[in-house]
């Protein structure tokens, strides 16, 4: 019986520990707030996007001296509560979470709360009342679709015509995206100038490759004459073209991405699709640690930080060192580059 | 009158009959013939004790006390060596335990007539503003009273004044940040809602079935009632008869859904496993459909209750879940209904012969799963304090994970209620054991999986081959 005698031992010092017998202990204070550890619950560490946040934020924090710990929700929210209180109960610092539902997390975040923990979030905005979030760190959404909507009129917006929007409805970075990518198209009808661009029809891609591609079939089938179409991330603008290249409209159809992850840059460089507002997943890790790091200083911390996307073209992608060189190589449509 | 008389060896001989050599043996053979199978039965008991042995002894760390008694000890120690010339900054959280230590620290400061400038309750930047102001009035202090958490902000660091400073805090103690009150509860608590639809689960697999709906039953009952209490009910404002009837008919939708599936088992003869795998879909469908795709919040406060309080310092759906296993092992061991759904899973056909009313006694084992698993969906609504289709995802992999680590076959026929419960606390304690001890997520699912199939491996090896088992031990 190890273990009981282990016990019996860790419960003597814990009691002698707390007996209030040995004096406190007297250091000055740390510069930096060294050794205190971050909790990182993602949505889902099975996406890239998430893995770069994550990655970015145990640099940044593990070179303030932080311990930085990561998890993943998988998109539940009793998981994401769950891991939460295990926070809690290790006593780590500060929590970031991406939260796996943007309400019945609340209770959760009161609970750090009331353990005087403070929560931030990243990507996903926590819109619950109860509880209490200090910062959220995400992509400006708008205006990288106002970026998608400028793309779309400096592509067809002499011409005029067709576009199909592939819709994720229910995430509602997607409803900014696409709010700002109609702004911009509005506009560009409502000045006169060059043809008018017609949104003929906003189906929900899912987000994903398949339900991308049934969506972008389905629209080229009840508009033949579709001149372009805007995805709202990478995934659903791949499976668009999946189905523009089945049914033969790879040249009349042009395509605009969301994101910039790496298959979407790749698929720019190959002339799949036309451009991507692209996100910055690095920044937005960097930034959510600058911003904890602020916070432990005293200074003060905006309630919202939003990080513009920018436009990527072949171009970019054509000088991008990330991507995989020998796959464009080996790829006839590119251009002799040495 | 008295069993001396009485050489029968198949008449057990009364205690006090007995000479004292052959009592003690006897004694020996009891315990054996408990033993055995107890250990049969629960030897999965010896696993989730052993995980606690090691999760203990792995999370064995620093723990930073706050509170009264540390108050005190920091006070002493500041006096001791600063006397009463001391000017102190007491720096602390807003929680109730910073509370105390702060106030235990200045009043005892005060009463020995060391100078308290400043109490900070709250933030690094509440205390930056108030360093300022002490700085801008040249009160400058001689010593920060801090805990752990406090001394590790930046904010000190920020002022020459500040930064060089003695700081005293708790001294800290050791213990296993697994065996911390708040854990064990906690993890009582996440599992509770998977014990509870394990109940279930545990009786519709013992009777040689399955039942796949769970998880989306689960999503279909916090739908229920969050939509009920939104829609006519007032949201917020809803009254407790209000959330009562809410209750009610989400238990009812799903016990009408399980006695659906217990039909389509039993009357047509569907297999259960595409019986329940087709409701699963639908119910999801349905909660997606009621819900519009979002999670709901408008929820009366009274409805919190059941999934978010405590009663005598124990979290609600613990105690639930223990009154639950406490009925069903009653119920499965000591009643002829319990009996039948045994010799159901064990044979089938045997059983009807035998004139056990085995369509009504299937149907029935649905209908409390079903119930079981709305029951499961409304203690997580009224955790999260949310109803959400999108709750209970691959729940019913998890449940059956706790019935079959928990050493009830899925052939039916043989299993216990109470292994279930072990099962499923030892799926927990894994789970919570992994996220204390730093885990890579991706590996956990790799260690979940292998536990899984080991625990089902030496059941059925116990099981089906007892001699090559033992033997297997022993060399």
């Amino acid at each position: 019986m190890h273990f009981a005698r282990w016990i019996m031992v860790a419960a003597f010092v814990a009691f002698f520990g707390c007996g209030g017998t040995p004096p406190a202990t007297k250091s000055t204070v740390t510069k930096s707030g060294e050794g205190g550890t971050i909790g990182y619950s993602a949505l889902m560490l099975t996406n890239p996007f998430f893995q770069e946040i994550s990655a970015n934020m145990r640099e940044a924090s593990t070179a303030a001296g932080y311990e930085f710990l990561e998890v993943s929700a998988d998109s539940d929210v009793k998981k994401q509560a769950d891991q939460i209180d295990d926070f809690i109960v290790r006593g780590v610092s500060a929590i970031i979470i991406n939260p796996a539902d943007s309400q019945s997390i609340g209770p959760a975040i009161q609970k750090a709360n009331a353990a005087g923990i403070p929560v931030f979030t990243n990507d996903i905005a926590y819109a619950g009342q109860v509880g209490h979030v200090i910062s959220h760190i995400a992509t400006d959404n708008l205006q990288g679709g106002r970026l998608a909507g400028e793309a779309m009129v400096e592509l067809i917006g002499e011409a005029g015509g067709k576009v199909a929007v592939l819709h994720f409805p229910q995430v509602e970075s997607c409803q900014l995206r696409v709010k700002g990518f109609l702004e911009v198209i509005e506009a560009h009808n409502g000045s006169g100038q060059g043809g008018r661009i017609e949104v003929a029809t906003t189906l929900d891609g899912g987000g994903a490759r398949d339900k991308g591609h049934d969506a972008a079939r389905d629209a080229i089938q009840s508009h033949p004459d579709l001149a372009a179409i805007f995805a709202i991330n990478d995934p659903s603008a791949l499976g668009a073209f999946a189905a523009l290249e089945a049914a033969g409209k790879r040249d009349q159809v042009k395509l605009i991405g969301f994101d910039g992850q790496a298959i979407g840059k790749q698929a720019i460089r190959d002339g799949k699709i036309y451009c991507d507002p692209i996100q910055f997943p690095d920044q937005i890790g960097q930034r959510t640690i600058e911003v904890v790091l602020q916070y432990f200083r005293g200074e003060e911390v905006p309630k919202q930080i939003l990080i513009p996307t920018k436009l990527y073209r072949q171009s970019d992608a054509l000088a991008d060192p990330d991507l995989n060189s020998a796959a464009a190589e080996s790829n006839s449509v590119q251009p002799d580059v040495k | 009158m008295s069993p001396i008389s009485d050489p029968k060896p198949s008449v057990p001989p009364t205690e006090a009959s007995i000479p004292t050599e052959s009592k003690n043996a006897l004694w020996h053979e009891q315990v054996l013939l408990w033993w055995q199978p107890f250990a049969r039965d629960y030897g999965m008991l010896f696993v989730l004790l052993g995980l606690g042995a090691l999760f203990s002894i792995l999370t064995h760390t620093e723990q930073h006390p706050t509170g009264a008694d540390a108050g005190q000890q920091v006070a002493r120690s500041i006096l001791q060596e600063q006397g009463t010339a001391a000017q102190v900054l007491i720096v602390a959280r807003q929680t109730a335990e910073d509370l105390e230590f702060t106030t235990t620290l200045s009043s005892r400061l005060d009463v020995e007539g060391a100078k308290v400038l400043r109490v900070i309750n709250g933030d690094p930047a509440a205390t930056r503003l108030a360093i300022q102001e002490l700085i801008a009035s040249n009160q400058l202090p001689s010593a920060l009273a801090v805990n752990d958490v406090s001394s590790r902000w930046g904010v000190f660091g920020q002022f020459e004044e500040t930064r060089n400073l003695p700081a005293y805090k708790p001294q800290p103690y050791y213990w296993p940040n697994f065996l911390k009150r708040t854990n064990l509860l906690g993890v009582a608590n996440q599992t509770a809602v998977y014990a509870i639809i394990a109940v279930g689960m545990t009786l519709v697999i013992l009777t040689a079935g399955i039942d796949l709906s769970v998880g989306s039953l689960v999503a279909l009952s916090a739908v229920i009632s969050a939509v009920y209490l939104r829609d006519f009910q007032g949201g917020a404002a809803a009254g407790i008869v209000a959330v009562l009837i809410g209750i009610a008919l989400a238990l009812l939708t799903c016990m009408i859904v399980g006695a659906f599936n217990g039909i389509m088992v039993t009357i047509f003869g569907l297999p259960p496993f595409i019986v329940t795998l087709g409701v699963m879909l639908m119910a999801s469908g349905l909660a997606f459909r009621l819900a519009g795709g979002a999670s709901i919040p408008e929820l009366p406060s009274s409805f919190f209750w059941l999934g978010g309080a405590s009663t005598y310092g124990i979290p609600n759906p613990v105690l639930l879940m223990a009154l639950l296993y406490g009925i069903a092992y009653v119920v499965m061991s000591r009643t002829v209904y319990g009996r039948y759904l045994y010799a159901i899973g064990s044979n089938h056909e045997a059983a009807r012969l035998s004139g056990v009313p085995v369509v009504p006694c299937v149907i029935s084992v649905y209908v409390i799963s079903g119930c079981l698993a709305g029951l499961g969906g409304l203690i997580l609504s009224s955790n999260l304090q949310a109803g959400d289709p999108k709750f209970g995802l691959m729940y019913e992999l998890e449940v059956i994970a706790s019935v079959v680590v928990g050493g009830t076959s899925l052939l039916g026929g043989r299993g216990k209620v109470l292994g279930t419960l072990i099962g499923a606390f030892i799926i927990a304690v894994i789970k919570n054991g992994m996220n204390l001890t730093n885990i890579d997520p991706f590996n956990q699912k790799i260690v979940l999986g292998a536990v899984l199939l080991t625990a089902v491996g030496i059941d059925t090896l116990k099981r089906n081959r007892p001699q090559a088992f033992r033997r297997a031990m022993v060399t």
